[in-house]
């Protein structure tokens, strides 16, 4: 289903009423509340569909037609009754009924824009408290209409700068468990006199016309992937017509089009640039191409027209094998699992292999022409993520340090001698105000490594963090090569004698480098000194979750019944530990 | 064109209903399915089937489908 074309809504508007039918609500489904100041009907019916259709089961409640300030307000109401983990609010232009008098200085502007935030901020606090739920707060779109025409831009009382003052300031006092949605911007991108459909307004009090349904729907889709941990994160190149023009094999790595002053040069250098973007806010780069592969990396060593390099790639396959099995191997080479690959190649054929024989990975409709393809790549949003921290702005250099890592691995006979001459240090900490997003993110992200795949919202973080009985600790790691930072999060609860590992996740980017025994060592410290005298553990069996399959036999816990292990806290451990105490 | 018979078409796309047949008389309370919001979906399929454009207030006083087809038919006279 492409939401982007308007020929396939009414199809994919049947669909979506067909599954609202058979639709029956599980225990398991993700509750989302919906709140609007339009008709939110078609909205939701959408929504839960294309949620569907991404493999999430969705409970969606559905409040009545302007009722935002009604549900939130009121303890009573069917919302708190419903408990969602998400709310979604949608405003609309027309709840601003307050505005700057003409004539008015910048200060009223302001204080009357805060005013209208507190509002929401009141919203936002009251639904942390209540339902420690994830918010996706759409902006406010603004109209075409402008009384001052060009002058609206040219004066603070003019209605075009209060509603972007008040955009503004919804990002700007956003909390941990906020994200804005730019319903502005897609309006923006679709064009807002196709966006706004006035008639249909006043009759039926529709937010936008019917054919960006699925647009305004997606854009949440996306948004609530990522809150439920099925994120993006690595994209995988093509070379030949899709980073530069032509075919390096024949015209070799000078000849490729790569020219700043040719048009279609320009176009790849755009899509280069692009990706370097993508590359700097953490997602890892692959290449998997059809060539030799010391030809294929010959442009990136000789060719300064590249603004790709080398080291930018984390994993680079050139060969002459199938790229569905090629891109399994990336997987696995990058530790990620094969849905949190996108795909990006210029040859239909490929890309209909890819989608075949390994469907998780989300591939790309590349357009024909090289001009569109950043823009193709970004309308597909295919980066979504809960929050962006500074363990991403490393992450790739990381990725890339890996290949040093490996090389050294490989002149050890001995693995041990190996893991001693990587100078590891660490520290274990209790979390605090600012590792506490890293912690939520990490927790939210891994899939592979992670017990019981519990998922915690930034306020319920928070939440423990006051909490007596519970503790919350961070592992850092650092080597001669890079710095992680936090890449693995431990939740500990003390009941009586016993304390429970409630969570227990790891970044994939570390395995077996005995960051799991240093880890161990630390909950064992902080067990005892909460006055527990056994450690308990659960394994909750996922689709992803096997590698931790036997992670509590393998520390020396015993089994105490099904999935569930225990250990006493009165034995030492004393297994040899790589990392050094940072301190 | 036979307006009926293509606004046939229409409303069994629209309410995904095969069985759906239309008369003079029929309104909302006749259709399951057809509420404002489904409304608005309708109008905006007999649009673009059509090729016509309605105004918010020919929308309004729409009473029964025959008047729906009578409007159709004047504009596409």
């Amino acid at each position: 289903m492409n939401v982007w074309n308007i020929e396939e809504i009414p199809q994919l508007l049947k669909l979506a009423r067909r599954y609202a039918k058979s639709y029956v609500a599980g225990e398991k489904d993700v509750r989302i509340a919906v709140l609007g100041s339009y008709s939110i009907q078609h909205f939701v019916s959408v929504l839960r569909f294309l949620l569907h259709e991404e493999g999430i089961d969705a409970n969606i409640y559905e409040g009545e037609y302007d009722g935002i300030l009604m549900d939130v307000l009121n303890d009573d109401s069917d919302l708190y009754e419903f408990k969602p983990s998400m709310v979604i609010l949608l405003p609309s232009i027309k709840d601003i009924k307050e505005f700057p008098v003409l004539g008015s200085d910048a200060d009223a502007v302001e204080q009357l824009a805060d005013k209208q935030v507190q509002l929401y901020q009141g919203i936002w606090s009251k639904l942390e408290t209540s339902l420690g739920c994830q918010i996706l707060q759409a902006n406010f779109v603004l109209p075409i209409e402008r009384a001052l025409g060009n002058l609206e831009s040219n004066y603070e009382y003019s209605r075009s700068y209060y509603y972007k003052r008040i955009n503004a300031k919804l990002e700007q006092k956003r909390g941990g468990n906020v994200t804005i949605m730019d319903m502005d911007y897609w309006a923006g991108v679709v064009g807002k006199i196709n966006w706004f459909d006035n008639s249909s307004y006043y009759l039926s009090k529709t937010g936008f016309r019917m054919d960006y349904i699925g647009v305004a729907a997606e854009v949440f889709v996306k948004q609530i992937l990522a809150l439920t941990g099925k994120v993006k994160k690595c994209l995988v190149l093509d070379l030949d017509n899709t980073l530069w023009g032509g075919v390096v094999g024949d015209d070799g790595c000078m000849g490729i089009q790569l020219d700043p002053n040719n048009a279609i040069g320009e176009s790849y250098r755009a899509f280069q640039q692009y990706v370097l973007q993508l590359k700097e806010r953490g997602v890892i780069l692959a290449v998997c191409s059809k060539n030799e592969e010391d030809i294929a990396k010959e442009p990136f060593e000789k060719n300064d027209k590249m603004i790709l390099k080398l080291d930018d790639i984390s994993c680079f396959i050139a060969n002459w094998e199938d790229k569905a099995g090629n891109i399994r191997t990336i997987a696995s080479k990058l530790n990620i699992g094969v849905d949190s690959l996108v795909f990006f190649d210029d040859n239909p054929a490929e890309r209909e292999i890819v989608k075949k024989f390994v469907p998780e990975v989300l591939v790309v409709d590349v357009p024909e022409d090289p001009a569109d393809y950043v823009q193709a790549l970004s309308l597909c949003m295919p980066f979504e993520w809960g929050q962006l921290t500074g363990e991403d702005f490393k992450r790739t250099q990381s990725y890339l340090q890996n290949s040093k890592r490996q090389e050294l691995e490989s002149s050890f006979v001995n693995y041990d001698e190996y893991l001693q001459a990587l100078d590891m240090v660490g520290s274990v900490d209790e979390i605090d105000e600012y590792s506490k997003e890293r912690f939520a993110q990490l927790i939210n992200k891994s899939n592979q490594f992670n017990l019981r795949t519990i998922r915690y919202t930034e306020a319920s973080i928070e939440q423990m963090m006051q909490e007596e009985n519970t503790k919350l600790l961070a592992v850092s790691l650092k080597d001669k090569f890079s710095d992680y930072g936090i890449i693995s999060c431990i939740i500990l609860r003390k009941d009586g004698e016993e304390c429970f590992a409630d969570t227990w996740v790891m970044s994939c980017r570390v395995l077996k480098r005995g960051v799991e025994e240093f880890a161990f060592s630390h909950v064992c410290d902080a067990a005892r000194s909460m006055g527990c005298s056994k450690l308990v553990g659960e394994y909750i069996p996922t689709a992803k979750n096997r590698m931790v399959k036997d992670f509590y036999p393998g520390l020396g816990f015993e089994e105490i019944a099904e999935n569930k292990y225990g250990y006493d806290l009165t034995k030492e451990y004393n297994k040899k530990i790589w990392i050094k105490e940072i301190n | 064109m036979n307006v009926k018979e293509t606004l046939t078409e229409v409303f069994q796309d629209v309410f995904d209903d095969d069985e759906l047949e239309l008369f003079d008389e029929m309104t909302a309370e006749d259709v399951e399915d057809w509420t404002s919001l489904t409304h608005i979906q309708l109008i905006v399929a007999v649009e673009k089937k059509f090729g016509v454009k309605f105004t918010t207030v020919e929308v309004m006083k729409l009473k029964n489908v025959g008047e729906f087809i009578a409007l159709i038919e004047k504009k596409l006279a």
